[in-house]
């Protein structure tokens, strides 16, 4: 689905050089929804973001087959002086979607109700979060990229959330990150675990939690 | 390729309408203005000039003459400004990654030629109409002055975008460098009427080819000697060519969060 080969990624900030991916090769499993565990910094939003495209690698490719979200909890590509409803058109233009049928799918969804007739600077930060959460499912991905995402709202509109992601399950595969375990052992098969000395692949759920647990114990 | 190029059409149309949306705020109103502005800036000009009791440089109009010199001009100002800055302008939408960075710089583009078209269209049939001016001699030459001097202001902002990336400084540079342009252009005079030294500099600004380009096809008898249609193509090309190669290798330096 999403094979990474020999990709480096650097940062260079007033002069400080941060390495945070170097020559990674890793091909996506196919039929596994795969979790990216790591303490903060190591570069799972990084990965996740070259993985989208949102971002280059300074070295290597990366091939993706099938339609890829954009890194979802990420509401940053609002305009603020826009109403819900313009972002929402815009968003389903840009993926060649009806546009009406995915503002119809977000207004019910996401329960902004006349919210969405406003421009987006009015909106509290879990009203955005909503918005968001709701134009990504209106949209139909392969291949769903998960930033924590699930700890957006309140629990009403948790619990609402999971279930909409449980009915994506069966036809689409996700690439999650999370620092809930629960969260992480229910929706994920296998994982990479990044950190400062380097990333491992497990191929078992319970062994990538044991050893991020590990991890993180030690630091 | 078919698939992709549909894609790459749609997503530019999503964000020109975006840009209108966003350029001229909520209201119709906002977009009038955006069209009068101009159109009122010149009028002002040509009525200065006039109680001044001026003569036009060429022809029976000196709006006409202006207007035409103006326009051009600022057609071109204001693709060289506004794309200088419009990848720092949309980078939250680099996030969705059917967007790319040439899609942003032709859809902003592509919004100001059509905004221009209209201003220059709207302001030249009142003209008309007022019996100010006659329509223009040879329309198809009109139109692809135009088209260049779009060309030129596509290359030239896609060329400043880049500067800013590598050397943020130039957006101070630029302004400081083209505030002659107003006068090196040829908006207030006829090119071919000034001594041969004054023209052996000018001629190499590309802008005083797009206004004697326009003025060649409004006019039936403008006989510019100093016209060079290949230069100011071959110009615009190269900072076409260079913004756009620029942009691919500094994309990543971009793109960074």
């Amino acid at each position: 689905m999403i094979d990474l080969v020999d990709i480096s990624k650097a940062y260079s900030i007033k002069g400080v050089r941060k390495t945070i991916l170097d020559r990674l090769t890793f091909s996506f499993p196919r039929d596994k929804n795969v979790a990216l565990l790591g303490p903060n910094g190591a570069g799972k939003s990084t990965l996740m973001r070259l993985i989208a495209g949102a971002e280059q690698p300074d070295n290597g490719r990366i091939i993706r087959h099938g339609r890829i979200s954009w890194p979802l909890g990420f509401s940053g590509g609002f305009n603020g002086s826009m109403t819900g409803i313009e972002n929402i058109r815009f968003v389903a233009r840009v993926y060649g979607e009806d546009t009406e049928a995915i503002v119809d799918y977000v207004r019910e969804f996401s329960e902004l109700g006349k919210s969405l007739n406003l421009p987006i600077k009015t909106y509290s930060s879990g009203m955005k979060a909503r918005l968001a959460f709701g134009m990504s499912m209106a949209t139909k991905f392969d291949c769903y990229l998960i930033d924590e995402i699930t700890a957006v709202g309140d629990e009403k509109f948790k619990k609402k959330s999971q279930a909409v992601f449980r009915e994506k399950l069966p036809h689409s595969r996700i690439v999650m990150i999370s620092h809930a375990m629960d969260q992480i052992r229910e929706f994920c098969d296998c994982g990479l675990l990044l950190s400062p000395q380097g990333v491992w692949y497990f191929d078992q759920i319970e062994k990538l939690v044991d050893a991020y647990q590990q991890l993180m114990r030690r630091s | 390729m078919q698939a992709a190029l549909t894609a790459q059409f749609r997503v530019i149309g999503a964000l020109i309408l975006r840009e209108t949306r966003a350029t001229f705020g909520t209201s119709q109103i906002g977009y009038l203005w955006a069209i009068i502005t101009p159109a009122a800036s010149t009028a002002v000009l040509v009525a200065i000039f006039s109680v001044a009791g001026r003569h036009p440089p060429f022809g029976p109009s000196l709006a006409l003459f202006f207007a035409l010199g103006t326009f051009t001009l600022e057609f071109f100002t204001k693709l060289g400004n506004s794309l200088m800055v419009v990848f720092e302008a949309n980078k939250a939408l680099l996030s969705y990654p059917p967007i790319k960075e040439p899609d942003v710089l032709f859809a902003r583009a592509t919004l100001i030629a059509a905004t221009y078209a209209l201003i220059m269209g709207i302001f030249f049939s009142c003209l008309t109409i007022l019996d100010l001016a006659e329509p223009p001699a040879f329309p198809a030459a009109v139109m692809e002055a135009f088209a260049a001097t779009g060309l030129l202001g596509l290359g030239y902002g896609a060329t400043n975008a880049i500067l800013i990336t590598v050397f943020d400084s130039w957006r101070h540079i630029e302004k400081v460098l083209s505030r002659p342009l107003m006068f090196i252009s040829g908006v207030f005079y006829v090119p071919s009427y000034m001594p041969p030294q004054v023209v052996a500099w000018i001629e190499w600004n590309p802008v005083l080819h797009c206004i004697e380009w326009m003025r060649s096809g409004y006019y039936s008898n403008y006989d510019s000697y100093v016209l060079h249609r290949g230069y100011l193509l071959t110009v615009a090309v190269c900072l076409i060519f260079f913004g756009l190669a620029g942009e691919r290798l500094t994309r990543s330096r971009r793109t960074r969060s």
